[in-house]
């Protein structure tokens, strides 16, 4: 039954969604079900009862007239979306995912560079710091232009199967978890990144730790925060990339996987900046923090923003459909 | 064995699926699935009707009132789309049967058998 639906998806994939064209497939997916079921019933092999659905199904310019879209059914050569394909999305996420790793890991080499100097007196120091540096903007450039080859994804029209991205959304779920154990470890990690600092204060007095040892560690701590919560994305931002490929106003966006990722202000201003509300709270809330050292007041930004979200999203959300 | 390999020609047909359909809708209200097993069934399989004709056939004929379509949960509770014939649909139907009377009738006068 997927590989009908499937089928089907994929002949609607570029009509208009409107309500006639939707109403159309669902019908027409009812005669396709209710066919499957009798034949599977009466002892057919599943292959064989989908390639007797498929031939007897007919055309789409049959049913233009009945839903206002021949003209679309004529034009449809022109403005033909490049297919990406299910093993191409899973290149694409690995590829994208990589690059993030990457990204995150030339972040944590800028962070943690500054603390050569600090450890190592001498000019190997200033040496070490400029290494690292060079070291991450090599890296960051070498994997921007590998992941050149992907970015037709912006340039050219672009659509996904149906069960492409009914995939696609059900990996992004199961990716959920470790991502937000991983964003939360980030966080932990920048939050107590002072901590160290206390403890080697402690422990150069009767150590052999030099002083320079505990404003180091709190560069070090940073910056595997900083890298987890980046590479806590790293997958997500793929997903999302694919499955907002496609057109909403094709029958192609209306996939609940497509759908279900997409959140709609209805406001143009709203769609952009809230996607990324959370983590302009929490760099706020930590700039904030870290400037005056005054954690038993910065906490009130959290209870703010949730109040700011809700009325957002209460008086705004889905409001055009 | 030679009916066999003649195809119905779709060109000719498709002025009489709508026949088909209301000879069928007459007896009771019917869904999609329901009608096209029935006419493959009477034809004995020597037409199949295709998913997207039974579709567009449907809405053409709905749009002309003479069919009106509501929708019912089926006995295994799926929820169907069914089809009944209007006032209207039982006149066209009558139309259909005498417009092909005639047309069967001219016709005939121009076909021979093999020679």
């Amino acid at each position: 039954m997927e590989t009908i639906r499937n089928y089907l998806e994929t002949m609607f994939a570029n009509l208009p969604n409107t309500l006639d064209v939707i109403k159309a497939k669902n019908e027409l997916y009812q005669m396709m079900e209710d066919k499957y079921e009798e034949l599977i019933a009466e002892g057919k092999h599943e292959n064989e009862a989908v390639g007797i659905i498929i031939s007897e199904f007919g055309n789409l310019e049959e049913i233009a007239d009945a839903l206002g879209i021949s003209e679309v059914l004529n034009n449809n050569i022109d403005e033909d979306a490049r297919f990406i394909s299910e093993e191409e999305s899973m290149e694409y996420v690995f590829d994208a995912s990589q690059h993030k790793l990457f990204i995150g890991v030339a972040v944590l080499m800028f962070i943690v560079s500054p603390s050569f100097p600090i450890i190592i007196p001498n000019m190997g120091g200033i040496v070490a710091f400029f290494l690292t540096i060079a070291f991450g903007v090599a890296l960051i450039i070498l994997s921007s232009v590998r992941m050149g080859k992907w970015d037709f994804l912006d340039n050219v029209k672009c659509v996904i199967e149906y069960a492409t991205a009914n995939n696609l959304y059900a990996n992004l779920r199961n990716n959920l978890f470790s991502k937000a154990v991983m964003k939360t470890i980030g966080i932990l990690c920048i939050i107590l990144s002072f901590i160290p600092v206390i403890i080697l204060d402690e422990l150069t007095v009767k150590s052999f730790f030099g002083a320079e040892m505990a404003p180091a560690a709190l560069f070090i701590m940073v910056g595997i925060g900083v890298f987890l919560i980046i590479a806590s994305t790293a997958k997500e931002g793929a997903y999302h990339k694919l499955l907002s490929l496609n057109d909403s106003n094709k029958v192609a966006g209306n996939y609940n996987a497509v759908k279900s990722t997409q959140h709609d202000y209805g406001n143009e201003i709203f769609n952009k900046i809230m996607p990324v509300y959370w983590k302009t709270v929490t760099c706020l809330y930590l700039i904030w923090s870290f400037l005056t050292f005054h954690w038993y007041k910065t906490w009130i930004i959290w209870p703010l923003a949730w109040l700011i979200h809700r009325v957002i999203s209460t008086s705004y959300t889905d409001k055009r459909r | 064995m030679r009916d066999n390999m003649i195809e119905i020609s779709s060109d000719v047909i498709r002025g009489y699926n709508d026949t088909m359909i209301l000879y069928i809708l007459m007896d009771e209200p019917s869904y999609g699935y329901e009608i096209a097993k029935r006419i493959r069934a009477l034809t004995e399989e020597k037409y199949i009707i295709k998913e997207t004709t039974l579709y567009s056939a449907f809405t053409r004929m709905e749009k002309n009132g003479y069919v009106v379509s509501y929708s019912q949960n089926a006995d295994n509770g799926k929820k169907r789309t069914y089809y009944k014939i209007t006032d209207a649909g039982k006149a066209y139907y009558q139309d259909k049967c005498a417009e092909w009377q005639l047309t069967k009738e001219v016709v005939e006068h121009f076909i021979r058998g093999d020679e």
